[in-house]
């Protein structure tokens, strides 16, 4: 089940970003190694939102870098 | 019915003439939704040019309508950013153009927010004439501070 949600965040990231699925290794950083502006924070964040139907509060974001940060925090909205 | 004139709006945006395009707001729903309003009359500049004896508002300058529209809804989310006189940078539009608009149009102009941070925005947009669509849009904007 989380091995979906995985891909699901990594297909999503890859779509928004331009960026191949196979080039989004858990630790690379999204700010800089893929050089996410405030634009693609923006949209992943929607993106995001839209699809687990829930807000990201805004003081989160700068402490999500990469897509194991991603995948880390959607595992304990889930729980909550 | 009128529930801002232009100059309440000049107090928000920082487009002036012959850049403005919103006319009147017509409605706001908190800090969800704008409805707002572009008369388009013949007198209006571009039209010597697009097209002679066949004006037509450039489907661009209906985005820059629906921009203006989100930037008014964005400071009313954000009044703590909005008052710092910020530049706002249009970074990405997704949109359909469904009709054209004439002189003597009224085009009403909804802006619905998606998502807003300090530095950046997304709303979803529509544009109607006598309740048709005739244009709607996806637009994500920066805020940046000076």
């Amino acid at each position: 089940m989380m091995n979906n949600i995985e891909n699901e965040i990594r297909e999503m990231v890859s779509i928004i970003l331009e960026v191949p699925v196979e080039k989004l290794t858990p630790d690379v950083d999204f700010f800089k190694d893929l050089n996410v502006d405030s634009l693609k924070a923006i949209e992943i964040v929607a993106a995001f939102e839209k699809k687990y139907r829930i807000i990201v509060p805004e003081e989160d974001i700068p402490k999500i870098r990469n897509l194991g940060q991603l995948i880390e925090y959607t595992k304990n909205i889930k729980k909550s | 019915m009128m529930i801002w004139d232009q100059e309440k709006i000049k107090s928000f945006l920082p487009h002036r003439e012959p850049f403005i395009f919103i006319d009147e707001i017509l409605a706001i729903e908190g800090t969800q939704k704008i409805i707002a309003v572009k008369k388009i009359e013949d007198s209006e500049d571009y039209f010597k040019g697009h097209f002679p004896g066949n004006p037509i508002m450039p489907g661009v300058l209906i985005i820059e309508a629906m921009a203006q529209a989100s930037v008014i809804l964005f400071s009313l989310d954000r009044p703590h950013i909005a008052t710092m006189r910020p530049d706002y940078y249009l970074g990405k539009v997704k949109a359909e153009f469904l009709a054209p608009a004439h002189p003597g149009d009224q085009l009403i102009i909804e802006s619905n927010k998606v998502k807003f941070l300090d530095n950046a925005a997304i709303t979803d947009t529509l544009a109607k004439i006598n309740d048709r669509i005739v244009a709607k849009a996806n637009l994500v904007f920066s805020i940046q501070r000076k």
